[in-house]
């Protein structure tokens, strides 16, 4: 039986002891990412082989539209968006869901440790994924000879809200999906869709039609933050405020549906 | 104090009602035993006494305090362990590694080596949960249960799953948690597990308690009707048995009564006079689960 004291405490915070807590949940997420080595490998090696695929294929072709940049440089901070958007959205919100169905959430909350600490471990895990996933996506950039970001703090800035953004967005899309069966495909297919249409495959011309519907989207701007403070682009400011303004509206929408909807327990029954 | 008081507890999903008018006390070191079909309420009534729910109206303490008091949850939840009914145990960690991990979690958590040993899986310490059986992931999830070294330990169905050496294995364990203070809150299907663990039960059927009190005297266990059984005896006919209304069927004679000490007095003294042997002699009193059965039926 517990010895500690026996008069009740209040309040959820106890100071160090409490970021002790988060640097130790934060190795234990990381060890359980890594202790599934085929989900981490794809997870972290999709996005640059994918920047791979698509650098070995773009030769040396221009995109006249953003200022005649080489296609390779164009794709660099485009997958970058793409890893951020992978690990913080399509990824979190189904390992969200699963983790949600098999109760693990459920334990997780009956234990003294507090909401705060449990997300805080979860949103760093997936920094530290995104990070890796970076400095990859940049190695790759620099073996075909593309050498960015061009203006380090307005990128780093971009990073930083996508991650914030689209993490609050994948919490909230996890509790729209009802059950783990559905989280992979729906989730998916949804993502790669909007992905497709939001210029990281091919440039969209800005002011087209189909940008200027995908204009409301966060991918697409994440996208065109990344692109502007990686690449010089005559005519656009390295500091793309109206960009990640948006991406962070999308955020609070994540957050608005987390706080009204997050379920700790299986839908399941 | 109790270590668990609840009076008068309601809780509704909507126009479902899940539980209403629920009272019982749990005492310090008692084990308390929630019986019930599924869907009668269970598993809510933990879940607010947890703190994981909250209830719609009626007054709860659990160890002093009002689980849903956002303020001392953290506090209650540092002194309570749970068993959840389904396994929840990220699969590719080791059995060492989730206890360790949420052993962090408390202020005083039991030995890491400790808890391996009491739930029986020293030889699978350093095997991955998934590479477990369904029996031992059940295990480790008992000691998930009780790696913070609770106060007040809620079990819900922890048996379900087990095999029959398996449940007696955590029969022991929880008997040792009891002998040692810890209050325990349990539910369960299983008869025997209540007659073996339980000093208090409450029945649960549809939402309400329909009786309470210990294994033995549930339901007017105690004083109800008994049956008195024995083989008839050769040459015997069923006119010559004294008691009320014997009935043989296969050749074996039953009375019921609930006056068993004359019958018995005067079925003996006949056998005795006539020299019958009276093999088989048993009386056996209606099982908790005829009484289980009874209250959950005449409450349908």
């Amino acid at each position: 039986m517990s010895t500690t004291a026996t008069s009740p405490t209040s309040g959820s915070f106890q100071g160090v002891g409490d970021l002790k807590l988060i640097v130790r949940q934060v190795r234990y997420e990381q060890l359980s990412f890594w202790l599934n080595p085929i989900g981490a490998i794809f997870t972290i090696g999709f996005s640059t082989v994918f920047l791979l695929i698509f650098e070995s294929t773009a030769g040396k072709s221009t995109v006249a539209s953003l200022g005649g940049i080489r296609l390779i440089q164009y794709y660099v901070p485009g997958f970058i968006a793409y890893g951020i958007m992978a690990s913080c959205f399509s990824i979190l919100s189904i390992t969200i869901v699963n983790r949600r169905e098999m109760g693990l959430l459920k334990r997780l909350r009956l234990s003294p440790a507090p909401t705060w600490i449990l997300m805080s471990a979860i949103f760093l895990n997936t920094a530290i994924v995104c990070v890796i996933q970076i400095v990859l996506m940049l190695g790759v950039g620099r073996a075909y000879g593309v050498h960015g970001p061009a203006d380090w703090i307005p990128f780093l800035l971009a990073v930083v809200v996508g991650m914030f953004g689209f993490t609050a967005l994948g919490m909230g899309v996890s509790t729209l999906v009802p059950n783990a069966d559905a989280a992979g495909p729906v989730i998916n297919i949804v993502f790669f869709v909007v992905l497709a249409f939001s210029g990281l495959y091919y440039p969209i011309p800005p002011g087209s039609t189909l940008a200027n519907i995908t204009d409301y989207l966060p991918v697409r701007r994440l996208i065109v933050s990344l692109q502007d403070s990686f690449n010089h682009i005559p005519g656009t400011s390295p500091w793309a405020w109206h960009d990640l303004g948006v991406v962070a509206i999308w955020g609070v929408v994540g957050v608005v549906l987390t706080l009204r909807r997050w379920q700790w327990a299986p839908r399941r029954g | 104090m109790p270590a668990v008081s609840v009076s008068h507890l309601a809780k509704a999903y909507g126009d479902v009602v899940a539980v209403k008018d629920v009272t019982f006390d749990v005492e310090k070191g008692e084990v308390f035993a929630l019986l019930g079909p599924n869907g009668a309420g269970k598993t809510t009534t933990i879940e607010i006494l947890e703190g994981f729910r909250d209830r719609t109206s009626g007054a709860v303490q659990t160890l002093g305090v009002d689980p849903s008091d956002r303020a001392t949850q953290r506090w209650l939840r540092s002194r309570i362990g749970v068993v959840l009914q389904e396994l929840a145990v990220e699969p590719f960690y080791s059995v060492r590694q989730v206890l360790t991990r949420n052993a962090g979690y408390y202020p005083s958590p039991r030995p890491v080596d400790e808890v391996i040993e009491l739930i029986g899986l020293r030889d699978k310490a350093d095997d991955r949960v998934k590479m477990l059986s369904g029996g031992q992931q059940r295990r480790l999830d008992v000691g998930l249960g009780i790696i913070g070294n609770p106060e007040l330990l809620f079990l819900d169905e922890p048996t379900t799953g087990l095999d029959p050496s398996g449940r007696r294995a955590s029969w022991d364990l929880i008997r040792e948690l009891a002998a040692s203070g810890t209050t325990v809150l349990l539910t369960t299907h299983y008869m025997d597990e209540v007659e073996a663990l339980a000093d208090k039960v409450a029945v649960l059927s549809k939402a309400e308690i329909v009786a309470s009190g210990t294994p033995t005297s549930i339901g007017g266990r105690d004083t109800g009707t008994v049956t008195i059984r024995f083989n008839l005896p050769e040459g015997v006919s069923v006119s010559d048995i004294p008691g009320p209304d014997p009935i043989v069927e296969d050749g074996i004679v039953r009375i019921s009564t609930d006056q068993e000490l004359h019958v018995l007095h005067e079925l003996t003294g006949w056998a005795i006079e006539h020299g019958y042997a009276l093999p088989g002699l048993a009386v056996t009193r209606v099982s908790l689960e005829d009484i289980y059965l009874h209250l959950t039926r005449t409450d349908a």
